[in-house]
């Protein structure tokens, strides 16, 4: 096992982040953790990675307790932040190097990693710009770079393509798949689920600090979910209406968002035929309906 | 948990070179600045208040203000870094995040950034010192002492600014150090006149803040004439050094691995 956590807890002052969590990551695997917003996500990343001591539980990574082999643990692995922490007065590849020098490489086997990753990464011709030149996906693209340095056995991504644009979040989703295709295991969050269900081997759902359920995309999908759903989008006045004559059929609403789940598509027939005008999408069931049905689709936080 | 000193590695030296590298980087806007307030010192009180001065304790005056100007040098640039400079890297740019997110600790953050501020302070009360040798107000071998003082003196005042960074949560708080330390030692702890000017319990603070013994070491090694109390001064300076570096260390760890 490549992570192993226990009952793991951790409580700030009188904020429970995480509250019993299990977790099993296996060696080669690409695992998600997705939840919403202040789940516990980034806090469980971040004693994974030894910058936050657990409250109680367990936690061994590579087989190591995480309070009294953090160095070692630390040595093996590469971090994506959720946020920027790049050194912003120095230029690009400095920010490696200064990374490189805390791993202990040397210099010369820094100095072609740094090159190596930056063409990785798509940043050659951005070597030495300095920080503020870059953009928000050159920025990210960098960060990845920095957490491949020590040639890690993990790499933990928090939400590493948020805000990004397609071209980038498909340039990071193929590096991803090629670490991984190396043996590299990934635990990544994120809040797209086609990213998470894209990516992911393994997902485990998060919510309010405690682990709501895990599995493989497929098998959270079939689990929960019947196999089709029919997104409508009625007007305002015919809601009810619409509810009132197929209310019988499984359905969530979300303002004037209708969505019907069925395991054919025969199911919906009667609803086409008495609605033809109204806006629709016949779509397989996704990971986001998943985690919309189990998180619940009011705000939170 | 071990934490402190005595968990630090010799690889703490990484962060110090890290914010070297920053410094020269930006050379143009830290080097020249830093040097405006001492140099205005020499001039306003060494040269101008001097002028009508003429003598103190039996010496010319900017004889007897250039102790009080080179420590001042070494302690602010110190406590500047490492009061607004260090909660800066810390709370604004993450960058101690980064570097725990790597092998080193916490603890080696914390002691590279005590060692960075007191290395500008020397690097500062050192240039000082080269404009007070060349207006000719050393006249004593012994000087060569006192760059070497002056970074126990900049270590000991990163320390303790360190000590407050950790503990703060915003950067106003910063005020109530300058205000209630800072400022009252660069001005009662022996700097401009004698310490003993004042009533006796204004003496007695100014005696705690060991920015008192500093110069007054300083003097005597400048000066031809003892020291106060070089035994108990010397241990006041080393023993408040080792022991704000130890709290501030401890603290720093508390605050990043939380
Ligand atoms: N240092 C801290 N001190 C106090 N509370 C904290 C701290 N860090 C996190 N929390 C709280 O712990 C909870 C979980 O936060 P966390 O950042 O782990 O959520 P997340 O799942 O990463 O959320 P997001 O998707 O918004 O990044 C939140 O209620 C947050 O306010
Ligand atoms: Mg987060």
């Amino acid at each position: 096992m490549i992570i192993e956590a226990k009952s793991l807890c951790k409580r700030f002052r009188d904020v429970v982040a995480v509250d019993g969590l299990d977790l099993e990551v296996e060696p080669g695997r690409c695992y998600g953790l997705v939840g919403p917003n202040g789940a516990g996500k980034t806090t469980t990343m971040k004693m994974i990675y030894c910058i936050t001591e657990p409250t109680s539980g367990s936690l061994r990574v590579f087989d190591l307790d995480v309070i009294s082999h953090p160095r070692e643990i630390k040595a093996r692995l590469g971090v994506v932040p959720q946020e920027n922490n790049l050194d912003p007065d120095l230029s690009t590849s400095q920010n490696l190097k200064v990374y490189a020098r805390y791993f202990g490489i040397s210099k010369d086997v820094a100095a072609s990693r740094c090159q190596e990753l930056l063409e990785f990464m798509h940043l050659s011709d951005r070597a030495d710009s300095p920080m503020p030149a870059l953009s928000g996906g050159m920025k990210r693209r960098l960060i990845l770079a920095r957490a491949l340095i020590n040639d890690p056995e993990l790499i933990i991504l928090d939400e590493p393509t948020t805000g990004l644009d397609p071209q980038v979040r498909h340039l990071i989703w193929d590096r991803l798949l090629e670490l991984k295709e190396r043996g590299i295991t990934l635990l990544l969050t994120t809040h797209y689920m086609d990213e998470a269900q894209k990516l992911c081997d393994e997902v485990l759902i998060m919510d309010e600090a405690r682990s709501v359920d895990v599995g493989t995309p497929s098998k959270l999908i079939r689990s929960h979910m019947r196999p089709y759903v029919l997104e409508l989008r009625a007007e305002r006045g015919r809601v009810a209406d619409i509810l009132s004559r197929f209310g019988h059929l499984e359905h969530q609403s979300s303002g004037q968002n209708l969505y019907f789940y069925g395991n054919a598509t025969e199911e919906f027939n009667g609803l086409y035929g008495a609605y033809p005008d109204v806006e629709h999408l016949l779509r397989p069931a996704s990971l986001e309906d998943v985690f919309l049905k189990l998180t619940g689709r009011e705000i939170r936080q | 948990m071990n934490a402190g000193i005595l968990s630090v590695s010799p690889a703490f030296y990484k962060v110090w070179l890290r914010n070297a590298q920053v410094f020269i980087a930006l050379w143009k806007f830290n080097f020249l600045p830093a040097l405006a307030e001492p140099v205005l010192f020499i001039f306003v009180m060494g040269l101008g208040i001097g002028s009508y001065i003429k003598e103190i304790e039996g010496v010319p005056y900017l004889d007897f203000v250039a102790a009080g100007i080179l420590g001042s040098a070494a302690i602010m640039q110190a406590t500047f870094e490492c009061t607004y400079g260090s909660f800066f890297r810390m709370r604004i740019q993450n960058t101690f995040e980064g570097i725990i997110s790597t092998p080193m600790s916490a603890d080696e953050v914390g002691l590279a950034e005590i060692s960075w501020g007191a290395t500008r302070g020397m690097v500062n009360a050192t240039l000082v010192f080269f404009i007070l040798l060349v207006m000719g107000v050393f006249h004593r071998w012994q000087v060569i002492f006192l760059p070497p003082l002056m970074f126990l003196a900049a270590f000991n005042f990163a320390a303790i600014a360190l000590l407050v960074t950790s503990r703060i949560a915003q950067m106003e708080y910063f005020r109530f150090y300058f205000s209630g330390i800072v400022l009252p030692a660069q001005f009662i702890c022996g700097t401009f006149f004698p310490v003993s000017r004042f009533p006796e319990a204004v003496q007695i603070f100014a005696w705690v803040i060991p920015f008192t013994s500093y110069i007054d070491i300083s003097r005597s090694l400048m000066l031809d004439r003892p020291a106060r109390a070089l035994g108990p001064e010397l241990l006041w300076a080393l023993g408040t050094t080792l022991i704000f570096t130890e709290l501030a260390v401890r603290s720093m760890h508390r605050r990043l691995v939380r």
